[in-house]
């Protein structure tokens, strides 16, 4: 049987892990979360997520060896990897993938729907 | 690090840093250097690195580029030059460019053992200093009279100058100055504005008693001659000296005489002093000579424009780092605060999107986590509006004797909703053979919340986590203590101190950093503080302490 497409949230604001969870949960994919980025790269490692949102306010996410160090795993892990806030560091991400803050809720959830899809 | 400060211009203010290879500068958004200046060429100029120092270029600017004075086409910048793009003048300083030899080998502090031989033999204070010159002895000779009252003046000015910050007082003690020791009846102080390049009054005085007739006129032949040839001027209608006899027209209609001196800063003009007097004709019978001032007169007016040029100079580039650290701490607070804004208005959003996504379901259980968010972050936009108030106004708190267990009651209630959502165990433990104290319960209610709700933040999620409200009270004490106590992550000693600081939080995205300097504030005003206990690990205790018998103390209150 196939596994449903998976998401790892790595976020730091409780509000917005429950916002995303609650409805990706409801979209049938499945979900891991991390409001840390150590917590968020093991699972990611541990996982393979099929699409891993990484929050630049969590912390250390800022950083540009946080941030390569994503990037190079979801290169890894064949994820895509979708940034949310300021980028630090030229990452192959396209333009789509790096949203600025505060952004909308619902074509951030259309857009994760279409890269687990495309993975699926 | 080297950096380029503007000192006059429409940047005023800005400091750039000048770390990096080649930066342009000009009007053009692409140069990491844009002025705001419209005599500045698109890309003016280039400011490059090399292995002799930094070096400015000029590139082919329509209005050339200038260190102090000179224009260049390329120039190695020292530390202290004036560089003027358009009209914006900038002082470049760099803090590697200093130099390397070592004073401690050449000076010696010695100690009290060392001293032999040495001993005071008269000491002068700052007040003696100023008589240095005292007055003239009627037996020593006119010009040495007129020399020592020449130096009293100019040592005078250096002093007036030196005291002040405030460029209009600065401008009216000079003027006092000059009026106590030259008969002139009017004067006038015109500084450059630095937007026109026109001169523009700024300070004027009349003599006490004199009667003025309408406006001061100045010549602008005069003000002209002397900004482009940075000389003074001593001027008289009094044109002809054959005329001054008993029957020409000067004794009939008397004499008009005007000093005008250019104030002459380190790298520029940056005004002038105009002085005139008038002798009437009856006066000039009597004095016996047709002039009020001489050419002594115009080279101590020229000494003193110089004093106050060089005043005016510092006092501007002071104003100028005064506004630029406003503007910096300005920059700094509005930018943390939209930082704040914005994560409350990304729950809101997220909250309400929730709920739209659960009316369209029909799932209430949607519906509700979606309210709950948004409620939540109005409560903490609510908050820190509150906070920011309590911050930024000086009140005197209102202080009726009150109940402190009721207050702690409140508080307690108000937070066990957060506590249980953080799996915190929060507890008060009540004193019931308290006094009533005299405080203001809406202030130190809000003051306890927001030490309660670090409490609660720095423990959230924790084994056993607990939260204790409490107070500490001997009879007779000077202060009575409310006690928070958690069992959380503590605080690192090199913290300790910051967490008082505006705007410094270790929560994250779910602290303001106003929190605890509100609570330390209103502590204040109170006539007491806050202080704090933590091991790392272990957990904080922090006292709230309150007088026993206080009056409120809110001009007293020195934040951090």
């Amino acid at each position: 049987m196939t596994q449903s497409p998976s998401v790892l949230i790595v976020e730091p604001s409780a509000d917005e892990r429950e916002v995303l969870r609650t409805v990706l949960a409801r979209r049938g994919l499945r979900i891991w979360e991390a409001a840390e980025v150590e917590r968020g790269l093991e699972l990611a490692r541990e996982h393979h997520p099929d699409v891993i949102l990484l929050d630049t306010e969590a912390n250390h996410a800022g950083d540009d060896g946080v941030q390569a160090e994503f990037d190079a795993t979801s290169i890894a892990q064949h994820s895509s990897l979708i940034i949310l806030g300021r980028i630090s560091h030229d990452h192959s991400l396209p333009a789509s993938q790096v949203i600025a803050k505060p952004y909308h809720f619902a074509p951030l959830i259309h857009k994760i729907e279409q890269l687990a899809a495309r993975a699926a | 690090m080297a950096t380029l400060f503007v000192m006059q211009g429409r940047d005023k203010g800005k400091r750039f840093d000048l770390r990096g290879d080649d930066i342009t500068v000009g009007r053009d958004g692409s140069n990491r250097i844009q002025l705001n200046d419209s005599e500045v060429s698109r890309r003016h100029a280039e400011v490059r690195r090399t292995p002799e120092g930094i070096v400015l270029a000029d590139l082919a600017s329509s209005n050339g580029t200038f260190v102090n004075l000179e224009k260049i086409d390329q120039r190695l910048l020292k530390n202290g030059d004036r560089v003027q793009i358009g009209r914006t003048l900038f002082l470049f300083t760099d803090a590697d460019d200093r130099s390397s030899v070592n004073l401690a080998h050449d000076v010696d502090i010695v100690g009290l053992g060392n001293v032999e031989g040495s001993r005071i033999l008269k000491s002068v204070s700052h007040e003696s200093g100023s008589q240095l010159f005292a007055p003239p002895d009627p037996a020593e000779s006119p010009w040495l009279a007129r020399a020592r009252s020449n130096l009293q003046v100019m040592y005078r000015t250096a002093l007036a100058v030196s005291h002040t910050l405030d460029i209009d007082q600065l401008l009216s003690r000079i003027l006092d100055l000059i009026f106590e020791w030259v008969e002139a009846d009017r004067g006038c102080i015109m500084l450059v504005d630095h937007e026109t390049e026109e001169l523009a009054p700024t300070a004027s005085r009349n003599r006490k008693g004199v009667r003025v007739d309408g406006k001061l006129s100045i010549s602008r032949t005069i003000l002209d001659y002397v900004m482009q040839h940075k000389e003074g001027v001593l001027t008289s209608d009094a044109r002809d000296d054959q005329r001054w006899n008993p029957e020409g027209s000067i004794v009939k209609l008397g004499v008009r005489e005007a000093i005008c001196v250019p104030m002459q800063g380190r790298y520029g003009i940056v005004g002038v002093i105009y002085i005139d007097t008038y002798t009437p004709p009856g006066q000039i019978v009597q004095q016996r000579a047709p002039n009020k001032f001489s050419e002594e007169h115009l080279k101590l007016m020229v000494a003193i424009g110089h004093q106050a040029a060089l005043a005016v100079e510092d006092t501007s580039y002071y104003s100028a780092m005064v506004q630029a650290e406003r503007l910096a701490a300005m920059g700094q607070t509005i930018a943390t605060l939209s930082h704040h804004i914005k994560n409350i208005l990304q729950g809101i959003r997220g909250g309400s999107y929730l709920i739209e996504e659960g009316l369209k379901e029909e799932d209430n259980e949607v519906v509700r986590r979606g309210w709950r968010i948004v409620d939540k972050n109005q409560e903490r936009i609510s908050n820190l509006v509150m906070d920011m108030l309590t911050f930024s106004k000086d009140r005197e708190p209102e202080l009726v004797p009150a109940d402190l267990n009721e207050t702690l009651a409140d508080v307690v209630e108000l937070m066990q909703a957060r506590a249980a959502e953080a799996q915190v165990q929060l507890v008060l433990q009540r004193r019931d053979d308290l006094p009533q104290f005299q405080f203001d319960p809406d202030l130190l209610h809000k003051a306890v919340v927001n030490v309660v709700t670090n409490a609660i933040d720095a423990c959230e999620k924790r084994e056993g986590a607990r939260v204790e409200v409490s107070v500490e009270h001997e009879p007779g004490a000077r202060f009575v203590h409310i006690v928070v106590a958690d069992n959380g992550e503590g605080i690192a000693a090199e913290d300790l101190t910051r967490i008082f600081s505006v705007f410094e939080s270790k929560k994250g995205s779910r602290g303001t950093g106003l929190g605890l300097p509100v609570s330390q504030k209103i502590m204040r005003e109170h006539g007491g503080d806050i202080r704090v206990e933590s091991t790392p690990a272990v957990g904080s205790r922090f006292y709230l302490e309150l007088p026993t018998s206080v009056s409120a103390v809110v001009n007293q209150t020195q934040l951090p």
